[in-house]
């Protein structure tokens, strides 16, 4: 397959790139998304646990 | 056997598992998508009727796939929760619908960027292209049932109520192709009988497969530790799992 073939994709290529970038995309919104919801919760816990010692003392 | 399953229900267990399996199903998923792309967009010859356009296959078939099988995950670990109260089944249907949403949406809009050039229109009205989105429309019931209510535990039930007895979608979407006269065409890998593809088409398409699933098993093994931590915070093992 030559560079101009992969690129055009055999005139397929508005419909193949954009699937392929969509995918791309929803992959990368899914790892971004779940590592930001971890980091919230550790956040959250961390808080949580150290209102508890403070009420302790 | 059954004590590591026992050992399942148990929320620190799960929450170290899962952190220590994500960079291994991540790094495996690299290197499987990474295959899959190569061979599928560059290697693989184009297909006779269709031409390069049939490389589409290589993300919606995989997506679609995982959508179902992401809706299963949810359907069974509610139903576990349901049944013998397992707080962790909760935690996972939580995990996992967002992730079944995303690629459901995945599978709709490359569906639909396949149908344009193959049949003409980017949507029709079609059996499994309907139950696809019937598939959608779950996932986000199910996500905004568990946040509609105050209690969070009623939520958790309300929404693995829903979610098991949407698990009925799951064969129509499946074989929705073989019980009406569809637009879309039928099973190609998952069938009765060897499939109907080519070797050199099939095992890119396989390796996309796997990568996605290992993929969605990293995303959810992260997302589950977010959903353990925020339903045990008040628990004392917590204190060691968030050291830094």
């Amino acid at each position: 397959m030559t560079a101009n073939g992969f690129w055009s994709m055999g005139g397929y290529a508005r419909y193949v790139w954009p699937c392929f970038a969509f995918a791309i995309v929803v992959l990368a919104w899914n790892l971004v998304s779940a590592h930001r919801y971890l980091a919230a919760a550790r956040v959250r816990a961390a808080r949580t646990m150290a209102m508890a010692a403070a009420e302790e003392t | 056997m059954w004590n590591w399953f026992y050992k399942l229900a148990s929320p620190p267990y799960v929450f170290g598992v899962a952190a220590a399996f994500v960079p291994w199903l991540l790094g495996v998923a690299a290197l499987t998508l990474g295959y899959g792309l190569i061979d599928g967009l560059a290697i693989a010859p184009p297909d006779y009727q269709q031409g390069d356009a049939f490389r589409m296959i290589y993300v919606h078939v995989p997506a679609a796939m995982l959508s179902l099988t992401v809706y299963v995950v949810m359907a069974a670990a509610s139903a576990v929760a349901l049944i013998w109260r397992i707080k962790v089944g909760h935690a996972v249907a939580a995990a996992a619908a967002p992730i079944g949403a995303s690629f459901t949406i995945l599978a709709l809009v490359t569906g639909s960027l396949w149908g344009r050039p193959m049949w003409g229109t980017y949507w029709a009205w079609d059996p499994r292209l309907t139950s696809e989105l019937i598939l959608l429309f779950l996932y986000v019931g199910v996500m905004s049932l568990r946040s509609a209510f105050e209690d969070p535990s009623r939520g958790d039930r309300a929404a693995a109520l829903l979610a098991t007895v949407g698990v009925v979608n799951v064969p129509i979407v499946h074989f929705s192709v073989v019980w009406w006269n569809s637009l879309h065409q039928g099973a190609t890998i998952v069938r009765l009988g060897a499939p109907k593809i080519a070797g050199s088409m099939l095992w890119p398409l396989l390796s996309m497969w796997v990568g996605f699933m290992l993929f969605f098993a990293a995303v959810l093994c992260i997302r589950l530790q977010g959903e353990v931590l925020n339903r045990e915070r008040q628990a004392k093992w917590i204190r060691e799992a968030i050291k830094p």
